[in-house]
């Protein structure tokens, strides 16, 4: 009987990181998709009305694409850590 | 154009092949699939000095693989010679590209125009060296612990794998721009002047919150500047070896078109964009840190 508590107990702790894990991921994910496409959405903008800017624009568009994807892989590790951690 | 078909379907072959061996090792069924253990480096020569562990290992070899290889694109691209007719050639083009890259990019962003001749070297090299090591782990090499029988000789198996998925990688390239960014900032300003650039103009009764956080930032950037590049790439393997292993995982061979093309898709994205971006990153950010520390004005 307590056997099987534990046994159910210890399933529900793996759920719940599973939950917790994905949760926190996809949550992270949106942030950094908003980020990501408000970046491009100015690029564009910017784009638009100054083409002659486009190629300094660049690279400061690459700089903060990835300094906004970082923050996907940030939580991804948070995550993992508290994964094993926990 | 028949010896360009030949090439390419030699590839082809080269690039399918680690899913056949990833499928040899799992069709004996009672192995689990396991991602992570992609990502242990094991311990191929033991070298211990006392407590410090210098063994090679997987990360190690391809390390000295990357090594090699940027020396030996740094020498081919950059020392070309101009044509008899003072002609650019293709090699002599594509170096430029590289260089003017390195110099337009990623030095003059975030170097001010004194320091550009003393740190440009290091700037580009870091650049280029990153881009080959993330470059070198999208291809599959015979680099890796397991092995498999073929006709009874024990080979390794061929695996993707980067240096820069190992956080020790990368966080010995962000201390080496952090201890640099400190260097140089007291080496230009002093080192009074150079601490005092830290903290910003604001009211003295702020002061016992703000030089905390400024200096809790210095350090946050050592992190943020290592775990961007290893969570990256780390990711983008374990996306690939994911969906790769989703066909293993349920085991229904219907699902390979699907799973396989998503990973394929992945490891296009990976390669054509995110190993570019991380390399371009990475040495933008050491140049902008560098930078702001020689003249923290700006």
């Amino acid at each position: 009987m307590f056997n099987l508590i534990a046994q159910e107990a210890s399933s529900n702790v793996d759920a719940g990181k599973a939950i917790a894990l994905a949760l926190g991921i996809g949550l992270g994910s949106l942030g950094a998709g908003i980020g990501i496409g408000n970046i491009f959405g100015s690029m564009i903008q910017a784009v638009a009305r100054q083409p002659e800017l486009k190629g300094e624009l660049t690279g400061i568009q690459w700089l903060g694409f990835a300094l906004t994807e970082a923050v996907v892989f940030y939580g991804l590790i948070g995550g993992l850590l508290a994964y094993v951690l926990v | 154009m028949k010896r360009r078909s030949v090439l390419s379907l030699a590839v082809f072959l080269w690039l399918a092949l680690p899913s056949l061996a990833l499928a040899s090792t799992t069709e004996g069924g009672e192995e689990e699939f396991n991602p992570e253990h992609d990502f242990e480096v094991g311990e191929w020569i033991p070298i211990h000095l006392g407590p410090l562990d210098l063994s090679i290992n997987k990360a190690v070899a391809y390390l000295i693989l990357g090594t090699i290889c940027t020396i030996a694109l740094g020498v081919f691209l950059m020392r070309a010679r101009i044509g008899a007719k003072n002609e650019v050639g293709r090699r002599q083009a594509v170096g430029e590209i590289v260089y003017e890259v390195a110099q337009t990019q990623v030095a003059e962003q975030g170097l001010p125009h004194k320091a550009i001749g003393r740190w440009f070297p290091y700037v580009a090299s870091l650049m280029l060296f990153i881009w080959v090591i993330n470059l070198l782990g999208f291809i599959p090499l015979p680099l890796s612990n397991e092995t498999f029988d073929l006709f009874g000789v024990e080979l390794p198996t061929l695996a993707i794998y980067a240096a820069t998925s190992s956080i020790s990688v990368t966080l010995a390239l962000a201390l080496m721009t952090f201890f640099f960014t400190h260097y140089e900032g007291i080496r230009a300003n002093g080192v009074i002047k150079y601490f005092k650039s830290w903290i910003p103009d604001v009211p003295k009764a702020m002061y016992p919150l703000i030089v905390p956080l400024e200096i809790l930032g210095q350090f946050m950037r050592l992190i943020s500047l290592s775990v961007r590049l290893y969570a990256n790439m780390l990711a983008g393997h374990m996306l690939i070896l994911t969906f790769i292993g989703l066909v293993f995982v349920t085991g229904h061979l219907v699902l390979a078109p699907l799973t396989v093309g998503a990973a394929a898709a992945f490891y296009l994205f990976e390669v054509v964009i995110v190993v570019s971006i991380q390399a371009y990153i990475f040495a933008a950010l050491s140049a902008i840190y560098i930078g702001t520390a020689i003249e923290p004005d700006h």
